[in-house]
């Protein structure tokens, strides 16, 4: 056998050892931590973690965000970004603009709304100056957990829309210009371009963007925790009390594994229902 | 050349000894006491023990200390190690009430009761009183640290009839849950937004005030009678008394900021959480002591206090230290530095006027109140978080959502009985 045989196995060892080293570990921990009691396979704790009190809202919650923010990201991005495809004066430092958010934490993003809208913030002095409005509106608060619900929303959307918008932006400068062209020689107006081939080309971004985004989107956590405290539970939050306060790594590993299968189940959906057509010169 | 290599070791030998200090040539030796810390442990808070708290005693005594912060758990295990093995390196443990009085009751720590009297200082009486258990003196009481409320004077314009400024600002008997219930109520009024506040954010310690403050108020208890029929009159209570609670409540973690910014005229917290907020506006806030419920005036008290472990091996110096620690100038300094109040009275003779002055007037007002409940959150080790997260699922569920009282009790009484079995202590 050749040295140079060994060469592909030799450059995978790296990512390989890391896989192995901090998350193959880690999740068999978890798995012994959740589904084990004193050593013999058991589903006690399983059981714990389900009878909680905040399990079942928190799920919900989890799964509600992700399908009401993922989605308008996703249009919002794709808009934006064949928006900023075309070529225009200052289309630069739009691009930079748009961007700006993805560099704030998700807590810093949450404490920058929150003080924008809490009772005193800017916005309702704003509205209460322009005589709109002659009370403060609540947006934080128990009783208010619609208006928390739609606050989150909203700031996570400013926040993180960008990351979207970078990949499909990507996505759309990869597609070559001959194909735009020829399908103008053929009298394809803008509509009939973009139906049949930009978005088809734009599928692998696509598919990428949103896999990242719905990652995310399942851990969501800190933005939560600062806009509307404990009011609207998430698996996140949830997963991290059991670990901190309530000091049980077992319901906490539960949390943290059902993220991750949901998470898994999700990107699989998206893998499977957005098949990706490579149509670059070379690929078939 | 064999001869002087044996020369050379010698020489090695001798200098090593004289230079570890175990036979010093002319001065005396040189004592370090070991002192193992719970409290304080903070980077920042750590950097004023060690430089400048610390180095005083040395610069006065000639002792060097070893200041080693440590988490309970650990100081726990180490403490055991050390009685077992009898090789004991720790001089002086300061540690909470709670802690201190397990690792007495395991036998681990010097009865203090013949130790030289600490002149120039009276330790503040209930605090005295609690660092003897079980007919030991424990520990020396060295640094305390409660929950009050905080008043905008503005919010004094809308006080309930029959309730002045000054039952408020002493504690008297009118001032009761009641009472507040009526001021809130006559804020909400007159200003057309809640004034009330309460610390119920994730972060937040309302927990605290929940089993510290109200359950005592109410049942006499801390946890005892979390399920009884005084309970339920509390928790109807709560019902009526949150209307004109501010909204926000259950996001806010601190109350500083909303008191600054406005938000709310009344509220209660740590005081180490709503200092910023008298320090800013020394002149526009007061602090008091809580209401009274029908059982008296519940309230916590965190008492940190400082002990020795039998056989410690520098006991005379290791009481020097504590000594130093209780003086009332070296309490000040601490309020000051890192805002845990005193344990002698002396001390709030020597504050300087200003923002920690309201403060610790406020403090005493409430912890000389005559209906006074003192309440010591219960040592559970790793079940405290269940423990006070079942006062806040009982508050969620009875107070935000609306469920029965009695349900709610009778569904999670059983579970509060089950974290004391499982720790072994009894309920407070």
């Amino acid at each position: 056998m050749e040295r140079r045989d060994f060469l592909p196995y030799l450059l995978l060892l790296p990512a390989i050892l890391y896989l192995l080293g901090f998350i193959g570990y880690p999740l068999i921990q978890a798995f012994y931590l959740a589904f084990t009691k004193d050593g013999a396979l058991s589903l006690e704790t399983f059981r714990r973690a389900i009878s909680d009190y905040y399990f079942w809202d928190a799920l919900k919650n989890t799964l509600l965000f992700g399908a009401v923010i993922v989605p308008i990201q996703l249009a919002l991005a794709v808009l934006l970004a064949l928006f900023m495809n075309r070529t225009f004066k200052g289309r630069d430092l739009g691009i930079y603009a748009l961007i700006i958010p993805l560099t704030i934490s998700d807590v810093a993003a949450g404490l920058i709304w929150f003080s924008m809208l809490s009772p005193y913030g800017f916005v309702n002095k704003i509205l209460i100056n322009l005589g709109i409005t002659d009370a403060p509106i609540y947006f934080f608060g128990y009783q208010f957990r619609a208006r928390e619900f739609f606050v989150i929303v909203l700031a996570e959307i400013w926040r993180a829309t960008s990351i979207v918008f970078v990949i499909i932006l990507a996505g759309l400068q990869m597609i070559s210009k001959e194909y735009i062209e020829a399908a103008e020689v053929f009298g394809a107006g803008y509509w009939t371009r973009l139906r049949h081939i930009v978005l088809p080309m734009l599928k692998p971004s696509i598919q990428s963007a949103l896999i990242i985004r719905t990652l995310f989107a399942m851990q969501i956590f800190g933005i939560v925790l600062i806009l509307a405290g404990r009011d609207i539970p998430v698996l996140a939050a949830e997963g991290f009390r059991q670990m901190v306060d309530l000091k049980d790594p077992g319901v906490a590993s539960i949390y943290a594994l059902i993220i991750a299968a949901i998470s898994l189940v999700l990107a699989g959906l998206y893998v499977k229902f957005l098949k990706a057509e490579y149509l670059e010169v070379g690929e078939r | 050349m064999k001869r002087l290599f044996g020369l050379l070791l010698a020489g090695i030998v001798v200098f090593a000894v004289v230079a570890s200090g175990c036979i010093s040539p002319g001065g005396e030796t040189k004592v370090t006491v070991t002192f193992l810390s719970t409290q304080l442990n903070p980077p920042e808070e750590r950097a004023f023990v060690q430089e400048e708290l610390l180095k005083g005693f040395t610069d006065e005594t000639g002792i060097d200390v070893n200041f080693v912060p440590i988490a309970y758990t650990d100081l726990i295990t180490r403490l055991e190690g050390e009685q077992q093995t009898g090789k004991v390196t720790i001089d002086v443990i300061g540690d909470l009430h709670g802690g201190l009085d397990y690792m007495a009751a395991k036998g681990w720590l010097e009865d203090l009761g013949g130790m030289p009297k600490l002149e120039g200082r009276t330790f503040i009486n209930t605090l005295e009183k609690y660092s003897y258990i079980r007919g030991q003196k424990v520990y020396v009481p060295w640094m305390s640290a409660t929950y009050v409320m905080v008043v905008n004077k503005d919010a004094f314009k809308y006080l309930p009839e029959g309730l002045t400024e000054e039952d408020v600002m002493k504690g008297t008997e009118k001032w009761t849950y009641d009472a507040l219930l009526q001021w809130a109520k006559n804020l909400k009024e007159a200003t057309g937004q809640p004034q009330l506040g309460f610390p119920a954010g994730p972060k937040g310690l309302w927990h605290r005030f929940l089993h510290g403050y109200i359950y005592p108020s109410y049942t006499g208890y801390q946890a005892k009678k979390f399920n009884s029929p005084e309970a339920v009159e509390m928790w109807n209570y709560m019902k009526g008394l949150w209307p004109y609670v501010h909204p926000s409540s259950t996001v806010w973690d601190a109350m500083a900021d909303p008191l600054l910014k406005g938000e709310v005229m009344i509220a209660w917290d740590h005081t180490a959480r709503i200092k910023n907020a008298i320090e800013t506006k020394p002149d526009q806030f007061v602090v008091v002591p809580v209401p009274r419920g029908p059982k008296g005036r519940g309230f916590i008290v965190v008492i940190a206090g400082l002990a020795i472990p039998k056989n410690a091996p520098n006991k005379e110096e290791a009481w020097k230290l504590i000594d130093y620690l209780t003086r009332p100038e070296t309490q000040v300094k601490v309020l000051e530095k890192v805002g845990f109040f005193p344990t002698v009275e002396e001390a709030s003779g020597k504050l300087p006027e200003g923002p920690l002055k309201i403060l610790a007037e406020g403090v005493q007002a409430q912890a000389s109140t005559e209906d006074a409940l003192i309440a010591i959150i219960p040592n559970l080790g790793e079940k405290g978080g269940q423990f006070t997260s079942l006062y806040r699922e009982a508050f969620e569920r009875i107070v935000l959502k609306n469920e029965d009282p009695q349900a709610v009790l009778n569904e999670l009484g059983p579970q509060m009985e089950q974290i004391f079995q499982e720790v072994g202590i009894p309920m407070p």
